[in-house]
Order: structure tokens, then C-alpha cells, then sequence
């Protein structure tokens, strides 16, 4: 088996309370003081403390995890844990601060499905448009019109501008986008969570098929243990930025199910 | 996108780094998302109009409206000369270009922070967005620039002279050359403004400045020349006046201040570029 994904020392700093100063002339006054070793006049002060080098907040300390393909990973954690930090590293959405994360084949990532929806278009048109945004080409999604369609379930309203469609059509023609790429790695934040009981279904069995079936590399961050059981094999527990625990989901599962009856 | 980078004798697709090179234009991956650009300008098209009475005929009414009253305080009160060209042309090509470059700068200004939400969520080349906005700003130059060339035939037709020179050919490289500086401008204050925001409501007001640093309203022949430096300072007013030069066949621009206006374009442009890709990769921890 062959490495999908390899995070090697993967960190990611945040610089808190003062990063915005919103005055160009404070910003240049920090950054002489800061050059010639002075203490920087605009410096928050926490904890009454001018604290030049406690504003640093790492998000994200040393990952390092390694991900074969046809994985189907669960990233799990409580709040502030770092898990969406951890995927919009992966997307690109913003860089690491430090570590390298390497890629080996097609990655698309969702962290929200329906990304650049215009109410003013159509259906049709968004479909377009989103497929494109997630990397698609126009003949590729031409081609998977049809599919598109009638797995959202709103063939009849297709060309209607969808600012008058309810939000669950919203919902359902956006994760037949989604649901439609063919990319090797599929990054995914909680994009399960749409649509009624039915629908949610319907879209865990559509990523469960393409995984198993395509040998698909999925990386899923969720709160719904039940659904990260369901789909991931293994799964990584994050802790304060930090990675606590990897190995079968089951047993991340339990562990972290200690700890939060733990903090309790 | 498809050739593959190699790290200590593994093959990756992609490797994601903490910094990247001073300047690493991708075009190839641009390319890719070719598409993207194409739909960007579609949904532009269709959604600016939508639900308003007159639709596209706004793109001609605006310019119209500017050209009557440019026409009024500068040719009939100021007194102000045209080089010879009939004051509608003279007026209503100006506000055409520099409407044009105006919206160009805006756009690309926005990028950021009109984008937010977007670029928030999902990877694309930023530079998509600047580029689409290029082209969508390009459908009501087209527009006026067919209004122009009806009002001067209209001129020819009652006699009056004002016959285009065959550098008239040029026009499609003055309007690339308007397109990039302006978008190149606007890329250094979008990869500003994500930090200050004021600089956006400085914008506004500098845009309207400029344009009287420009020969608009006024023909560069009548300029003291002691003031001349002023249009080799400002880069648009070249392309403007060569412009004019060419379709009506009036007055001259030195060489010397094309040459020197594409050299300050360019460099534009590159610090443009530079600003924008080293943004695009963490505006997103600050917006």
C-alpha cells in the first residue's frame, strides 16, 4: 500500500490579541521597537504581563501521521482541538507555520458544501459553478449532469434560481456536487450533517460506496461518533493541538469517550 | 498539476511548505482552472443585471450621462480644448478607458476582502478571481467601445474628419496594458487592505483624484511642460492618449513616454504579482 498523505512536523501558529492593528503607523512603531530590542509599545498586556513572547498560540503542534491509501480516517477532538486547523492546512486554505505535508494523488477538500452558490443562478448554473470551484471541468460535469440531478432529487426545479429553493434543496443539489467528484483523497468537515434522516443516508452510504468501491482516501473530521464509526477505519484524536492518539477508530473512539466523561 | 515533485526519492503530487518562494507564479495550475474563469464571467454577466429595468443599457447610459456633463463644465464652461476632436468622442472615449481601469482596480482591490468567505473554504489559484474580473469588466467596454465607433461614424457621415490611423490596431494591446496595470495596482492594495482597511476608502477618493492627474478631461498637448513629468509618473495616461491618438487621429505621444509607461506598468504588475501570492496563502488567519 502506498502513502496518501504524509504530515511530517506539521505546526500551525496563530499570533493572538494583537496581530490586528488596524493602524498602519502603530504596526511601523511595533516593528522599529521590535527591530532595535525594544519592547513593543502596543504589546497586549495579559495576564499583567507585557508578554512579547506568550502571544503565540500553536493551533496545531507537531502532527506526524502518515495515511495509506484507500484509508478512511476519523479526525476527532473537543472544541479548540485543532481539527479544522488540521484540514485547512490540508486544503490549502491557509500554510503551516512549520512541517511539510505531502500529497500523492488528486485531493479535493469540503469544508461546506455548496462553497460559491449564487442565489441569482439557477441550479443548473451553481452546479456549474461549484463543480468548478471544486476543481471539475466543464465537460466533466456535463457529463455527470444527469447524475448530479437526480441524486439531489430536484430534477423539477433545476433550472430555477435556487434563492427560491428551501434550504434542504440547497443542501441536497450542493452534496451532489460533492458527492460527484472522482478525486483520489476526499478532505470533509461534518458536510454528512445535511439534509433530513433520510438524505443523511443516503449521503453516508454514497461515501461509504466510493470509498470501498474506488479505493478512496478519506480524511473526516466529525463530532457524530456514530457516523466516524460507520465510515472511518482508523482515526486520529487531537488533543490542545497535539495528537493524543491514533489507531483503530474503535479504540480512539473509547478512548476519547473516557476522556470527555473524564472532564466531566 | 499532473507532474510530480520529488522529495528524497519519493514521489509526491504536492507538497505543502510553510513558505514559498519569493515568487512562484503557477500558471500552469491558472490554466487549469481555466474553466473556473470562464464561469466566473458568466455568473457576472448574468447576476449584475438581473432584476433591473434596463439591463445592459446601463453600460451605455452611464458614459452618456458623464459625456453630456464633462461636455457642459469642461468644454462650455472651462473652455477647456478637445485637440480637435468633437467634444462627445473626446469625453466619452476617456470616460470609457478610465471607467475601464476604475474597475479594474476596484475589482482587483476586493479580492480579498470580497472573497473572504469563499477563500475561507476551499483552495483555488486566488489569482482566478482578479483574471475573471478582468474579462467581466471587459463585456461593458465592449459595449461602449461599439457606441463609440457608431457615434464617430455618425461624425464621418456629416463630414466632419475624424478618421482612424492604422495604430488603431493597437487597440486590443492598450486595453491589455490597462487591464494589467490596473489589476496589478489593485492586487498591492487588496494584499494591503486585508491588514488596513481604510486604505479601501482612500481608494475611493485617490481613484477620483487620479483621473484628473490623467488627460481625461483635458488633451496632453495642452499641458505646461513643466508638468509633464506628472504623466510619466502616472503610466495610464499613456495608453489613454495613444488611444485617442489613434482613432481620431489627433495629436502625438513621445515614444519615450510609451516606453517608459510600459516599464513602470510592468514593474507594477510584478510587485502586483509578489504581493498577491505571498497574501493569498495566510490572509485568511487575519481577515
Amino acid at each position: 500500500m502506498s502513502i496518501a498523505i504524509r504530515a511530517s512536523h506539521v505546526s500551525k501558529q496563530y499570533i493572538l490579541g494583537v496581530f490586528n492593528y488596524d493602524m498602519f503607523y502603530k504596526d511601523m512603531q511595533s516593528w522599529i521597537a521590535r527591530r532595535f530590542g525594544r519592547s513593543d509599545p502596543h504589546g497586549k498586556i495579559i495576564e499583567n504581563q507585557v508578554a512579547p513572547g506568550d502571544r503565540h498560540f500553536w493551533a496545531l503542534r507537531d502532527i506526524n501521521f502518515d495515511v495509506e491509501q484507500g484509508d478512511r480516517i476519523g479526525i476527532i477532538g473537543v472544541n479548540g482541538s485543532g481539527k479544522s486547523t488540521l484540514l485547512k492546512l490540508f486544503s490549502r486554505i491557509t500554510a503551516p507555520t512549520e512541517g511539510t505535508i505531502y500529497i500523492r494523488g488528486k485531493i479535493s477538500s469540503l469544508l461546506e458544501v455548496g462553497t460559491g452558490f449564487h442565489p441569482e443562478l439557477t441550479g443548473r448554473e451553481n452546479v456549474y459553478l461549484n463543480g468548478a470551484i471544486l476543481g471539475m471541468k466543464r465537460r466533466e460535469i456535463t457529463r455527470k449532469m444527469d447524475e448530479i440531478i437526480e441524486f439531489s432529487e430536484i430534477e423539477q426545479f433545476i433550472d430555477t434560481p435556487v434563492k427560491r429553493y428551501s434550504s434542504g434543496m440547497y443542501v441536497r443539489l450542493a452534496f451532489a456536487v460533492a458527492a460527484s467528484l472522482d478525486s483520489d483523497i476526499l478532505i470533509a468537515d461534518e458536510v454528512l450533517a445535511v439534509g433530513d434522516t433520510g438524505f443523511q443516508a443516503k449521503c453516508l452510504k454514497k461515501m461509504n460506496d466510493v470509498s470501498k468501491e474506488q479505493g478512496r482516501t478519506i480524511l473526516y473530521v466529525s463530532h457524530m461518533l456514530a457516523t466516524v464509526q460507520t465510515l472511518c477505519t482508523k482515526a486520529i484524536l487531537l488533543k490542545k493541538g497535539q495528537m493524543l492518539m491514533t489507531g483503530s477508530s474503535e479504540d480512539v473512539i473509547a478512548k476519547y469517550t473516557e476522556m470527555t466523561n473524564q472532564s466531566q | 498539476m499532473s507532474d510530480t515533485i520529488d522529495v528524497n526519492g519519493e514521489k509526491w503530487d504536492l507538497v505543502i511548505k510553510p513558505k514559498k518562494k519569493l515568487f512562484s507564479l503557477n500558471l500552469r495550475e491558472i490554466y487549469h482552472y481555466r474553466d473556473l474563469v470562464y464561469l466566473m464571467i458568466k455568473r457576472d454577466f448574468t447576476t449584475v443585471y438581473k432584476q433591473t429595468i434596463l439591463g445592459p443599457l446601463w453600460f451605455i447610459v452611464q458614459p452618456l450621462i458623464t459625456t453630456v456633463m464633462y461636455g457642459f463644465v469642461f468644454g462650455s464652461l472651462a473652455k477647456i480644448p478637445t485637440d480637435g476632436i468633437p467634444q462627445t468622442l473626446f469625453y466619452f472615449s476617456g470616460t470609457m478607458l478610465w471607467g475601464y481601469f476604475n474597475a479594474c482596480i476596484t475589482s482587483a482591490t476586493d479580492t480579498f476582502s470580497g472573497n473572504a468567505g469563499l477563500f475561507g473554504k476551499i483552495y483555488f489559484p486566488r489569482l482566478v478571481m482578479p483574471i475573471s474580473k478582468v474579462f467581466s469588466n471587459m463585456i461593458s467596454l465592449v459595449i461602449q467601445f461599439a457606441t463609440m465607433l457608431v457615434i464617430q461614424g455618425n461624425f464621418l457621415l456629416h463630414g466632419i474628419k475624424v478618421y482612424p490611423t492604422w495604430w488603431a490596431l493597437m487597440a486590443p494591446l492598450v486595453i491589455l496594458w490597462l487591464a494589467a496595470f490596473g489589476t496589478g495596482f489593485g492586487m498591492i492594495i487588496s494584499s494591503l487592505t486585508t491588514k488596513y482597511r481604510d486604505l479601501r476608502q482612500v481608494l475611493s477618493f485617490g481613484m477620483s483624484l487620479w483621473m484628473y492627474a490623467t488627460p481625461i478631461v483635458y488633451p496632453l498637448s495642452r499641458v505646461p511642460e513643466k508638468y509633464k513629468w506628472v504623466f510619466y509618473a502616472n503610466p495610464v495616461s499613456a495608453p489613454i492618449e495613444f488611444f485617442r491618438n489613434s482613432f481620431f487621429g489627433s495629436g502625438n505621444i513621445s515614444p519615450s513616454l510609451i516606453l517608459s509607461s510600459i516599464a513602470l506598468s510592468a514593474f507594477v504588475v510584478f510587485v502586483g504579482l509578489v504581493m498577491f501570492e505571498r497574501n493569498e496563502r495566510t490572509f485568511i488567519d487575519v481577515a
